[in-house]
Order: C-alpha cells, then structure tokens, then sequence
C-alpha cells in the first residue's frame, strides 16, 4: 500500500485483509463445551443452594436446641424467610450469561433487559430478601430480651445488650438497602443513557 | 439443553464458514490478551450454536450472527471492565482525539495495532458501530445488530470516519 492511500477505505481494507488464524471448532468440540457450560451454570447454582442451606441447617438446630416457643417460632420464620430468598433468586435471579435468545435482540434490547432485570432485582431487596428475614430475626431478639430479662440469665444489663442488639440489626438491614439503592440508581442511570443513544426514551 | 437439530448443526457449520475471520477479527477487538481471546471466540461459538435452535429467519443469517457475537462479546468485555474498573470512552472522544494522536507513515501492522487500540478504548455501542463499519455492513444491518436508530447509525459512521483519516491521515508503508 502507498502512502497517502490508506484513508478510510485503506483502513477498511487493512482490517477485512488481516490474516486471521482460522479456527475451527468441531461439532464434538461445540457439544462438549456448550455441555460444560451448562454444568457451570448448574454449579453456580448450587453454590446459591450450600449457602442457604447452611443457613437454614444452623437455624433448625437452635430450633431443635431451644425449648423456647419464641426462639422456635423465630427460627421457623427465619428458614422460611431463607426459603422464599433462595426461591425468588433461582426463579429471576442474575444467571448473567447470555440466553439462547442472544440472536433475537440488538445489543440495546438485550443490554436494557439485563439492566431493568438487575435494576429490579435490587429495588426489590426489601421484599425478596431483607424483608422475609426480618419478622424471624425480631422474634428470635424478643425471645433473647425475654430470656435476658429472668432470673436464670446472668446478664448485668439486659436492657442494653437487648437495644444494642436492635441497633445492630436496624443498622445492618438500612446499610444494606441503602447500598442497593444507590446501585439500582447507577444501573437507572446506564438504562436512561442506552435510552438517549437508542433514540426511544422508554426509561 | 435444547436437543441439537440437523438444521442447527447446519446453521452453525455455514454461519462459522462464511464468518469466521470476522468474528476472530472481532473477538481480538474485544480482548487483547491471548488465553481470553481464545476464551471468549469459544463462548461466542458455543452461545451461536445454541441460538441457532430459535433461528426463525426473520432476519438475515448474518445480522443473527453478528447479534450474538456482539451480545457475548460485550457482556464479557462489561463483566471485565467491571473487574478491572476500566472506563471507556465515546466516539465523539476518539474524534476529539484523533488529531493530537495522528500517525503518519505507519507500517501495516502498526496502523492495525493503532486501530485495535482505538476500538478497545470505545464504548460497547460505538465499538459496534466502528466493528461493523470495518467489515463493511451498511448502515441498516448495523442499525438492526445494534438497535441504534439507522440515522443515529449514519452519524457515528460520519464520526468514525472522520477520525480515521484523521488519525492515519499520510497513511502507511509497506512495512509488514
């Protein structure tokens, strides 16, 4: 190529006429890998299953242990919560990979599906995750102010080990959901700026 | 997993004969490194085979095949920038740019290395747009993969080349 000649076309030119290595994937290879895939997503999966189920083993086994009817109505409330978790998660819950679908939608559609799907997943945390975990967790803190209030409880001051308790709680639950805020205000943002370069304003 | 079908089989066969130079092209605008780029050619042929089990022809085999590619390839480019905390920048950017970084008389494979550089720096949708320009398509397909409005394709066409000639204005030797 000359001098002076490569302008858009030679750039163009350049790019289709750049030697490429020409790989092949063989249909055995193409089953066996799209085959691994689905694996990885089973495996991840799954991983959403321990946790939860670690989860719910250790709240049955202070239900077992308790011979409290609170602390077992606390713990019944907090693997049900736990229950309701896993299931919204698996049922619409981020696979993050892209679907069989892929060929039917631009990039814009499909981004913008991805981005209200995450946006609404955390707008939604107070009712798909904290939420049912709360009832639970409150019973299971009355039933400790109740304990910490009787004799057989050695505790100095069981009013304030009680409101640090709630303290702790409120500040966790409120540092979470407003964490989740501010991230679906972030993925609002992308879906307003792919609305902009789309030209459809649907946001 | 969808059961595979003669007509799958077929598709993917023919789909990877008449575009795979463009997707490796494509794949190495989208990741730099080696093992990834071999990763993500890989996830892309694998998420095109599996689509081709809802293939409907309602549009062409080739804007099906550029849908995909572009779909895995930037959502694999956003999870890495993500880790990586990279930012990207816009066409307009890349315009504004483009004479303060002109290179003159570059050998092939620097222009190339140049270009890759530019388009890895783009944004997802401009790195589209820029993609599709390079292999040719015109401004109605690349509208149909991207989703962009064809005008709003027409004038980032405008942009990119504009800051193409000005970049490689005196062009190169033949020095690959």
């Amino acid at each position: 190529m000359e001098p002076e000649q490569i302008g858009n076309e030679g750039v163009r030119e350049l790019w289709q006429g750049q030697k490429t290595e020409g790989v092949q994937m063989s249909m055995e290879q193409i089953q066996k890998e799209a085959g691994r895939f689905q694996r990885r997503i089973q495996w991840r999966n799954r991983r959403e299953y321990v946790i939860s189920i670690a989860m719910t083993l250790f709240f049955w086994w202070l239900f077992l242990l308790g011979h409290d009817v609170l602390v077992r109505v606390g713990c019944g409330l907090v693997i049900g919560g736990n229950a309701y978790m896993v299931w919204h998660l698996l049922s619409k819950g981020s696979l993050g990979v892209v679907s069989e679908n892929a060929g039917f939608a631009s990039w814009i559609e499909f981004r913008r599906r991805e981005l209200i799907r995450q946006r609404d997943l955390l707008n939604g945390i107070w009712h798909w995750n904290l939420g049912p975990l709360v009832p639970g967790l409150l019973v299971l803190i009355a039933a400790f102010a109740r304990f910490a209030a009787t004799a057989r409880s050695s505790i100095k001051h069981p009013g304030v080990l009680v409101a640090v308790d709630l303290l702790v709680f409120i500040v966790a639950f409120a540092a979470i959901g407003r964490l989740n805020a501010r991230c679906a205000r972030k993925l609002q943002r992308q879906i307003e700026e792919l609305d902009r370069q789309s030209g459809t304003g649907q946001a | 997993m969808p059961r595979p079908t003669n007509d799958q089989d077929r598709l993917f066969t023919r789909a990877t004969s008449d575009y795979g130079a463009a997707l490796e092209r494509l794949a190495r605008a989208y990741e730099a490194n080696d093992a990834d780029r071999q990763d993500l050619l890989q996830e892309i042929y694998v998420a095109l085979w599996r689509s081709f089990t809802g293939f409907d022809e309602r549009c062409s085999v080739r804007t099906w095949v550029y849908r995909v590619a572009h779909n895995v390839a930037a959502s694999h480019v956003d999870r890495q920038a993500r880790r990586r905390r990279q930012e990207f920048i816009s066409l307009e950017e890349i315009e504004n740019r483009a004479d303060e970084a002109a290179s003159r008389n570059l050998a092939r494979q620097q222009v190339l290395s140049e270009l890759y550089g530019m388009i890895r720096d783009l944004a997802p949708l401009d790195r589209q747009v820029m993609l599709a320009y390079l292999e040719g398509i015109d401004a109605v397909s690349t509208a149909e993969i991207t989703g962009l409005s064809a005008s709003h394709v027409a004038t980032k066409i405008h942009r990119i080349k504009l800051a193409l000639s000005r970049r490689f204005r005196e062009g190169g030797s033949d020095g690959a």
